[in-house]
């Protein structure tokens, strides 16, 4: 073929616009991540909210609804019916959207920031530093994070926020071992060497130029993490190590006493569960849209 | 591949070492104190003297690590608060347990979770791997004790086909040489308790090994379409190998590393996961164990089981890692 015969021919271009703009078009077109979107939009307004949509207070009981030892299913005054002290399912459930995101968003801050000092530290001095840190993530990786978390609530005692400290710290190595990549992978990158080369100083090229470039796995990871967060912090809660005032409509807490009433009241264990899978979805499926968005090897794949 | 597992042994000692460093500390950090934990939280000020002089707790804290030591040495965790019995004792016959839920949880998430994804990576795009993505992700965001209740509600309460609690019918009478119920069983030669306790088994099992199958499943899905667009996979298909030898040849057996990967590490996830599911179907395992050592500040038993549950982690790692080298003949032959 001759170069006579090549036709010309006008190609749509997208200008770049800066990698986050980018990846949000992305997501846009990510039907799972934008249902992810809905669920965690819906998920903080009730937690905001709660107070407002709901139709009772959650610790009013109203024991005359308490029909033969167990509780009235979903009706139209009750919508998700009633527990066994005679309070609403419903509004509970909205109450507990407030525990549920608090402590996942304060137990994922807390993981993220203390393993972002760590495994930026490490992975920028490298050397003694970054051994010795690195060897402490992998013992606390060493013991698998449920039994970590019920460890550290063994020394701190049952409560909202000995588990927030808890499942924080069972984040921590995690982050640290992410970052520590991330910033060695950073570090040997031209424009750092620029940066060294005319005199930033050390701290400032941590934080202006690598930080910012190594933040886009920690981001996608921090989702991810509060979903587990969610996961892991219900969990504590269904085995008792949770708020200690049993009427606290922690979502967790609030499934632990229903397996005696499974076969009478099925809906107290059901409802609250279902609570946690969907808010626990949400972030998943950002988390997974996010990772898709950012990630430069799957960019450009349908 | 013999320097490759010692490498990996010399490189256990330092996290054993610190493992046992931090739970040393982590005792010592407990409410009381070690003396009060040991006695219990109405011990008098004369008996917690005289159990930190018995136990050298007067001493330097170097020498009182050293000692801790060697008596982690001899495997001694001290006695149980609340039964009086070695901890060694108890944990001989709770582990069993776990690790029979963990196995057969295992078991169920490969079974299944393997030919998952091998099907819905040769359907790509097709009705089955867009179910098999949403039911795996709707497995990994499901909680185990909610699955757990689920199923139990299901299966043992509405339908009441299998039981709801606990590991073998009271009415059976069973010796337990080695505590693995099935193992008892098929030792006494009883096919009536073997069958009873499989039953028993089956919705624990399939309680905690869902999230491990949707996980296994995502990742040999990906592993096997990653596989499928290599050039030697072309090039046997070119050479007119049959699809069935090419995909057990070539696709799954490379595709089998990253599967074994994820699978070793589900074993943490399988041990946590396990004090959940315990909890839900009664199951008198190292989970309900260390529940119940919470609750009654047994914190012998917590140190004992923590310590003993993370070395198991450990170890089942290592295992991972070399059976990895083993599959991995570009490390195998080295």
């Amino acid at each position: 073929m001759s170069i006579a015969e090549l036709e010309s021919r006008e190609i749509q271009l997208e200008a770049p616009q800066g990698l986050w703009s980018d990846a949000w078009h992305r997501v846009r077109r990510n039907p799972g991540a934008l249902i992810g979107f809905g669920l965690v939009t819906m998920f903080v307004l009730v937690a905001l909210l709660a107070p407002w949509l709901a139709p009772y207070g959650p610790r009013q009981q109203n024991l005359s609804l308490i029909r033969e030892g167990c509780c009235p299913g979903p009706s139209r005054d009750y919508l998700f019916g009633v527990d066994a002290l005679g309070r609403d399912e419903f509004t509970r459930i909205l109450f507990g959207a407030r525990y549920s995101l608090l402590i996942g968003v304060v137990s994922v801050a807390v993981g993220l920031s203390a393993g972002l000092v760590l495994g930026a530290i490490a992975g920028y001095f490298s050397g003694l530093v970054d051994s010795v840190i690195m060897r402490l993530m992998d013992i606390m990786l060493a013991i698998p994070g449920l039994l970590l978390a019920i460890g550290i609530v063994a020394m701190l005692g049952p409560g909202i926020f000995q588990i927030m400290i808890a499942v924080g710290v069972v984040n921590i190595p995690v982050f640290a071992r992410l970052l520590r990549g991330a910033v060695l992978a950073q570090r040997v990158n031209d424009f750092v060497l620029a940066a060294r080369s005319i005199g930033v100083p050390r701290r400032t090229i941590l934080m202006s130029h690598i930080l910012p470039n190594a933040i886009s796995p920690v981001i996608v990871q921090g989702t991810l993490a509060l979903a587990t967060a969610i996961i892991d912090v219900a969990g504590l809660g269904f085995l008792g190590l949770g708020p200690q005032d049993p009427a606290t409509p922690e979502w967790g807490t609030m499934l632990t006493g229903t397996i005696r009433y499974l076969q009478t009241a099925p809906h107290l264990a059901i409802i609250p569960g279902v609570a946690i899978v969907v808010s626990v979805l949400g972030f998943n499926l950002i988390g997974d849209g996010l990772r898709e968005a950012l990630d430069p090897k799957l960019r450009g794949r349908a | 591949m013999l320097r490759f597992v010692v490498r990996r042994l010399i490189l256990l000692l330092p996290i054993l070492i610190g493992l046992s460093l931090l739970v040393f500390l982590w005792i010592r950090a407990l409410p009381g104190g070690p003396a009060q934990a040991l006695l219990g939280e109405r011990a008098t000020p004369q008996a917690i003297a005289q159990i930190e002089h018995e136990y050298g707790l007067d001493k330097p804290v170097y020498v009182q690590y050293l000692r801790y030591m060697q008596t982690l040495g001899r495997f001694d965790f001290g006695q149980s608060v609340t039964t009086r019995r070695d901890v060694t004792t108890e944990l001989k016959q709770k582990f069993p347990a776990t690790v029979e839920l963990a196995f057969g949880a295992m078991l169920f998430s490969i079974v299944f979770g393997i030919p998952l994804g091998f099907f819905a990576a040769k359907r790509y795009g097709g009705a089955f791997d867009n179910i098999s993505l949403v039911a795996s992700l709707l497995g990994v965001s499901i909680p185990v004790f909610f699955l757990g209740i689920i199923l139990k509600y299901v299966f043992a309460i509405r339908l009441g086909l299998l039981p709801t609690v606990g590991r073998i019918d009271v009415l059976i009478d069973l010796e337990h040489p080695t505590n693995f119920y099935l193992l008892d069983a098929l030792i006494a030669g009883d096919i009536h308790a073997f069958f009873d306790v499989l039953k028993h088994l089956i919705l624990p099992a399939v309680a905690l090994g869902s999230i491990p199958l949707a996980i296994i499943a995502r990742i040999t899905r990906a592993a096997v379409l990653d596989v499928q667009n290599e050039d030697y996979v072309r090039t046997a298909r070119a050479k007119g190998m049959s699809p069935g030898i090419v995909d057990r040849r070539h696709v799954l057996r490379n595709a089998l590393l990253p599967i074994v990967t994820v699978i070793g590490l589900q074993v943490g996830f399988l041990l946590a996961g396990a004090v959940l599911t315990e909890t839900v179907f009664a199951w008198p395992g190292i989970g309900t164990w260390l529940v119940d050592a919470i609750e009654s500040r047994n914190y012998p038993v917590l140190q004992g089981g923590i310590l003993f549950v993370a070395l198991v982690f450990v170890l089942v790692n290592l295992i991972v890692d070399v059976s990895y080298a083993f599959l991995n003949p570009r490390i195998r032959l080295s």
